[in-house]
């Protein structure tokens, strides 16, 4: 039998006996009660097709969360169930074969970001999310993961950060947004630290940042600077994302977060801020002590905890009449909703942005931007992103502001595209961008 | 005892004892393990996902979803107000007339709805994609179970035929999604270890 290992990361081969077993290893419940649960918790009642922009933005009945955790708990059925062993037609139970998997690959990596918005909305209280995030282990362990996101995983592995950016372009950027930050703050000695030991923070960045958009290190540089903060950022180690996370491969999940903890020991900082990602502040800051089996021994806190704080203790301050347009704020499903950060921005707009709109819903219950996932990096799924897109585009229409703040480099970059695509006429910043805008220096 | 009633008494051993070995398998495996330093705490979020993040104005599921949603809790409440009954049938516990005229009309309602969800399971395409024979045969068993009760509360002559359905249904269960209700609660305790640990329950923590 030959092994499937397509370009698309679709099974269009026969998958191997081999492949089959590692498949099917993230389905053993035993010692697993959150699995267990989950897997024989959905009754089909559908009612949760609603809460997923997937379904929303197509009506596309195979989009539904329910059959993303259908496909899940049918294999876990077939193999793990007494029904679904000797009567696999009456429960639905499926084999794990090429056509479950090729459905597998579509559904959990191409239609859902993980956002978690359905777990919030289902009728029992299934973690979809959970089951999707089990269903990609599954893929992950089959050598399916689609090789645009493989790709980015291995850049991040191969050479430090998922853009595979060389050091010196990073350093060059950095020196180079170092003499935007002195003229901004007008003192020409005002730098940022690389690679210095023995600060009070170490500061990560998005490799966006340095790759597109400079200017946010430049800003989140101003804060430190006006703060008055001890901190630095490390060329070894500053990629804050982890799209294992995404890809389900816990090892190179582990492997990549491993790098930062070594980073934190090697510099000796005593905290880690995390850069605007919502899904590599969900990695670090949540995942990373499971993937590595260990308590944290140093703080962590996400970039806009750490403005939030320099605010509440004064060593920043904003002017209100700086921002004059009206504001509203994205929320990244894996900072709030799956991170609880969800009051600290809030606060931070309410100090200097007087016409502050929120979308409707928002907080925990916003509605994805539809670039979570890894949808960015799996450019197969374009059309599909950008279609869910559409409610995030309406939600934005509907405030009727002209600035979207979003702490998360993922969702502006998604943002960016949606404004284009639904001529929304907005512009989109981080929450760094528009602290240092209104930065009383 | 008749011989339906040691049917029945043994497919309700069958019922108990699964129900059991379920609970008690989950209850072995115990809490689940996070080693990242929450942000919140685990036993009001878990509280709250018991109570208020049920809430009907909390949920899609339940406010995009109302008379789907209110025919579900309907439903849910005349089957364990059918079971709770099976008990009073089987000791031959005596009712008076107005009580079995309300739980009877209870009972119609609740067996409604559940005709109704098996309709709308079949009728809606997103509903019927998604369906396999257990939704269905689930579905059939327990809306039954509720029309057997209201039957046998009037008619003792169709006590045989109450306590086989009743039967088939116990012993159907351990097949089945009907399981849900011991994973239910499991489930119900995970989102609120969860989003309690995260500090994201109960709402206002973040």
């Amino acid at each position: 039998m030959r092994i499937a290992n397509s370009e698309m990361g679709t099974a269009n081969s026969e998958l191997t006996r081999e492949q089959i077993l590692k498949g099917l290893e993230p389905l053993g419940t035993n010692g697993d009660s959150k699995l267990l649960t989950h897997l024989n918790s959905c009754v089909h009642c559908g009612l949760c097709a609603e809460s997923c922009l997937f379904y929303l933005a197509t009506k596309d009945p195979r989009l539904t969360p329910a059959r993303k955790v259908d496909l899940v708990a049918s294999i876990y059925k077939r193999y793990h169930t007494f029904s679904g062993k000797y009567l696999p037609g009456l429960v639905g139970a499926r084999n794990l074969d090429t056509a479950t998997a090729d459905e597998m690959v579509d559904l959990l990596f191409g239609s859902c970001t993980g956002c978690g918005r359905c777990t919030m909305h289902c009728s029992i209280g299934v973690d979809i999310s959970y089951l999707v995030s089990v269903g990609r282990k599954m893929l992950s362990n089959m050598d399916l993961v689609p090789s645009t996101l493989q790709s980015t995983v291995k850049a991040a592995i191969d050479t430090g950060n998922n853009m595979a950016i060389p050091t010196a372009d990073f350093v060059d950027t950095v020196k180079w947004m170092e003499e935007e930050m002195a003229d901004e703050v007008g003192n020409p000695e005002a730098s940022i630290p690389i690679d210095q030991p023995g600060k009070r923070i170490l500061y990560t960045l998005n490799p966006r940042e340095p790759k597109f958009y400079p200017l946010s290190i430049s800003a989140m540089a101003k804060i430190f600077y006006m703060a008055g903060e001890s901190w630095t950022l490390s060329t070894r180690m500053y990629d804050v994302t982890n799209y294992a996370f995404f890809s389900g491969n816990r090892e190179e999940a582990g492997l990549i977060a491993n790098r930062l903890w070594k980073e934190m020991e090697h510099l000796q900082c005593e905290s880690l801020v995390l850069g605007e990602c919502g899904h590599g502040t969900r990695a670090f800051r949540w995942e990373s002590p499971n993937y590595l089996d260990r308590g944290v021994p140093f703080p962590v806190m996400s970039s806009v905890e750490c403005i939030a704080n320099y605010i509440r203790e004064g060593k920043i301050r904003l002017d209100p009449e700086k921002i004059t347009e009206k504001v509203t704020i994205h929320d990244p499903c894996n900072l709030v909703r799956n991170g609880g950060v969800i009051g600290a921005q809030r606060f931070i707009l309410e100090q200097f942005v007087p016409d502050f709109i929120e979308m409707i819903p928002s907080g925990a219950d916003n509605h994805c931007c539809g670039g979570g996932g890894g949808m960015l990096s799996m450019s197969e799924y374009n059309e599909r992103r950008i279609g869910a897109g559409a409610i995030k585009a309406e939600q934005i229409r509907k405030t009727g502001a002209k600035i979207v703040v979003t702490p998360c480099h993922n969702c502006v970059d998604q943002l960016i595209q949606l404004n284009a695509a639904y001529k929304l006429d907005v512009k989109i910043q981080t929450m760094a961008e528009i602290v240092a805008e209104a930065l009383i220096i | 005892m008749t011989w339906y009633e040691w049917i029945t008494l043994c497919s309700l051993g069958i019922f108990l004892g699964t129900s059991l070995f379920y609970a008690l398998r989950l209850i072995r495996l115990g809490k689940p393990v996070d080693k990242a330093p929450a942000s919140g705490s685990v036993a009001p979020a878990v509280r709250y996902s018991m109570s208020g993040a049920m809430n009907p104005a909390k949920k899609e599921s339940a406010y995009l979803h109302l008379p789907t949603y209110g025919a579900g809790i309907l439903y849910h409440l005349g089957t364990f107000l059918s079971l709770l009954l099976f008990f009073f049938i089987w000791m031959q516990l005596p009712f008076s007339r107005m009580p079995v005229l309300i739980l009877s009309g209870f009972l119609v309602l609740s067996s409604s709805c559940g005709i109704g969800i098996l309709i709308k399971r079949g009728w809606k395409n997103e509903l019927r994609a998604l369906s396999n024979p257990d939704d269905y045969i689930s579905n059939i068993l327990v809306t039954l179970f509720q029309v057997g009760t209201f039957l046998a509360l009037s008619i003792p002559e169709l006590l045989p035929f109450y306590f086989l359905e009743t039967s088939i249904l116990f012993l159907y269960f351990p097949l089945s999604k009907l399981k849900h209700v011991i994973y239910f609660f499991a489930a119900r305790y995970h989102l609120g270890f969860f989003f309690g640990r995260r500090g994201v329950w109960p709402p206002g923590n973040g």
